[in-house]
């Protein structure tokens, strides 16, 4: 059984590779021979940005770059040595995420065969191995929160500030994970051998457990609600998250410092705060386009802003509240809410939650028929109603504004649904075990 | 013309925009008259015969589709294409609404279709047309003696709509004016390096009149469609936490 399971998980990897080196190199023929290119335009304005610092230059000279000159510098090889390397380094990343779920649900006691099924929920998504293969960044990113998932979870606390801080310095999204990361490592991340301990890891189990971790949460009753805000508070404030939160902050200001002092405000503006402010008329699957569009020219009221704000920080607070200490399911249900509510969404940003689906899999009680199938048409099929009307209005040149946002706001539904039922359906497991004193139970491991 | 002067465009950018041109750093020729001296006499310039001009295409990205035909040109383009080089210029002046993307020319003059191409004015290629000023598009298209031989050139531009401001019609109209079409001649002996070229202009009589009707918002829809967005995210924001706070 061992054996068929370890040739299933090459044979995986092996198909993994290969399909993405084909799609390379067939990304490289149709762009050389069609009209319509494979590779994303994205992927231009990064290379285009390369080649200016190859040459010297700003990357920022390349209009529409709006990262990291770090993908820049990345990138260079590619006026020196291939246009296509980028592509192998952004595929090589997202080959990197699927080692990097087996190796999270290995940690976690998952069997192989489960692993499998999970790595393959990665690897073999048409969404994730288009997005590399056309020269798209986000698998780096993906590895990236993966990789400081991993730190945290052996122990390794610097190691995952110092990841996290660039992380977010090259991307910003992955700020939306402080607060749960700085809420793991409070005062039960560490086991027995004391606060510089490695800490314990709750086990997959195939009997599902639901209460038993929920339930030993609260030692103590409080006899108010100012006594457990203060207790919850005290218990955040260790060494482990005194020295996350210091290091990950002088990485992303330290980054962000080099930077400035070599580009100036172009970095800061372009890579920054472009981000940070952006409303984009241009109708995307966000169901705040057609608003921004319709109020472009007179701009927007403070309660405007506020109020497009506040469900998106409604709903971050509530699932970090809730789920923060199942920190995997915590992180993949932020990212659904923080895309489904953002003021601009397109399609690249779904590999963000699509990287950390995978990690929750296994203690889900939704089985693929018929609820996981439900789900997955409701999703695509939403998707694809907002695809037709907005190829009606750019490329039929009819006017479908009216429909084109009611299509977005069913989308919202569809993603809301989604998360729905993901949690209806999960089984909640702290990811680090609490400490023997608070009588919870450790799933027997089993193969 | 001397090098400083490549682009003929830059000449109309105060009227456009006001903006500094965006071209090349090329360096300073000293006038050189004297080579141009006997470049006119007794030389038969191809005369353009007739001028087309069409908008191909739906929705947001479209084409102008320049066909350009020469009199005479078995005999007269056939010999003077025998003594000179020759480019065909066409400067198309961008009305608001409509942007050409320099990214998307320079592959086309790496695909060798245009010879060189280059954008002025506004070349932002993601604001709406309120927030935008105007831009300009000259073309350079080599006159070989391969396309002549059927006398007419074809030239296509590819560009695309801007986001127009809103209007209760649901459509915004854009009109194109005329395109300048110049010629570009010199001698074939002359040195490659050399950035003397003689400028023709080929009095293009004014083209059909080429219309874009791009679709755009309707500011009566500002009010209801506020309110719902605003609405429907916080209902779809309070069941995802109703859910997560019902799980036991």
């Amino acid at each position: 059984m061992a054996v068929t399971t370890t040739t299933l998980r090459w044979r995986v990897m092996a198909a993994s590779v290969a399909l993405r080196v084909a799609l390379v190199a067939y990304g490289e023929w149709q762009d050389a021979h069609l009209e319509v290119r494979y590779t994303d335009v994205d992927y231009l304005v990064f290379s285009d940005a390369a080649a200016s610092v190859a040459a010297g230059g700003s990357p920022f000279a390349r209009a529409t770059y709006r990262y990291s000159p770090l993908l820049a510098f990345l990138l260079l090889p590619n006026s020196l040595l291939h246009p296509a390397w980028g592509k192998l380094i952004f595929s090589a990343a997202d080959l990197l995420v699927g080692l990097f779920i087996d190796t999270i649900l290995r940690l976690r006691g998952v069997p192989e065969k489960t692993r499998i099924w999970s790595v393959v929920a990665w690897l073999f998504n048409p969404f994730t191995f288009t997005i590399g293969t056309r020269g798209n960044c986000e698998p780096i990113v993906c590895a990236a929160v993966l990789w400081v998932l991993i730190c945290l979870m052996k122990g390794r606390v610097l190691q995952a500030a110092f990841w996290y801080g660039l992380i977010v310095h090259f991307r910003i999204y992955p700020i939306i994970y402080a607060v749960p990361f700085v809420i793991v490592l409070g005062k039960n991340y560490a086991g027995p051998a004391g606060p510089a301990g490695r800490p314990i890891l709750t086990q997959w189990s195939s009997k599902q457990q639901l209460q038993s971790d929920k339930t030993s949460e609260n030692v103590e009753e409080p006899t108010s609600l100012l006594a457990s805000l203060w207790i919850f508070l005290s218990s955040l404030v260790t060494r482990n998250t005194i020295l996350f939160g210091l290091f990950s902050g002088s990485m992303f200001f330290a980054w962000t410092g080099v930077f400035f002092y070599l580009y100036g405000w172009d970095f800061l503006n372009e890579a920054l705060l472009y981000h940070l402010t952006r409303t984009d008329p241009r109708h995307n699957f966000s169901i705040y386009f057609y608003h921004i569009y319709l109020h472009h020219q007179q701009g927007f009221s403070s309660i405007q802003k506020l109020a497009s704000f506040l469900p998106q920080l409604i709903v971050q607070l509530a699932l970090i509240l809730r789920f923060s200490r199942d920190l995997p399911f915590c992180l993949f249900l932020q990212t659904v809410a923080f895309v489904a509510f953002n003021k601009v969404m397109t399609a690249q940003y779904f590999v963000w939650f699509f990287c950390l689906l995978p990690l929750i899999l296994p203690w889900t009680r939704m089985k693929l028929r018929w609820k996981g199938l439900a789900c997955m048409l409701v999703w695509m099929g939403s998707q694809l109603h907002w695809l037709m009307w907005a190829y009606l209005l750019e490329f039929k040149g009819r006017n479908v504004f009216v429909q084109l946002w009611v299509a977005g706001l069913v989308f919202l539904a569809a993603n809301t649904f989604v998360m729905i039922m993901v949690i209806r359906h999960h089984n909640y497991s702290q990811l680090f075990l609490m400490s023997v004193k608070s009588g919870s139970k450790v799933a027997a491991k089993k193969e | 013309m001397p090098c400083s002067r490549t682009y003929v465009a830059d000449a109309y950018l105060d009227a456009l925009t006001g903006q500094l041109a965006q071209h090349r750093d090329l360096t300073e020729v000293p006038e050189t008259a004297d080579l141009c001296k006997g470049l006119d006499d007794d030389l038969d310039v191809p005369v353009l015969s007739e001028v087309h001009r069409q908008l191909v295409g739906e929705g947001s990205h479209r084409r102008l589709v320049y066909s350009v035909k020469f009199g005479n040109c078995e005999d007269d383009a056939v010999k003077f294409l025998d003594g000179y080089a020759a480019n065909l210029v066409i400067i198309e002046k961008l009305p608001s609404g409509v942007f050409a993307d320099p990214f998307e020319l320079q592959h086309f003059v790496e695909r060798k279709v245009f010879l060189d191409v280059a954008v002025f004015g506004d070349t932002n290629l993601e604001l709406p047309s309120a927030l935008s000023n105007r831009s300009a598009v000259e073309i350079h298209f080599d006159f070989k003696p391969s396309t002549t031989m059927d006398c007419n050139l074809v030239v296509e531009l590819p560009l695309h709509a801007r986001y127009p401001p809103l209007d209760s019609s649901g459509y915004a109209t854009v009109e194109f004016g005329s395109p300048d079409l110049l010629l570009h001649y010199r001698k074939k002996d002359t040195h490659p390096d050399s950035c003397i070229w003689v400028s023709k202009n080929l009095d293009a009589e004014p083209v059909d009149k080429a219309v874009w009707r791009v679709p755009c918002g309707n500011g009566a829809h500002a009010g209801f469609v506020s309110s719902l967005t605003f609405i429907s995210a916080l209902v779809c924001s309070m069941s995802v936490v109703l859910a997560a706070s019902l799980i036991s």
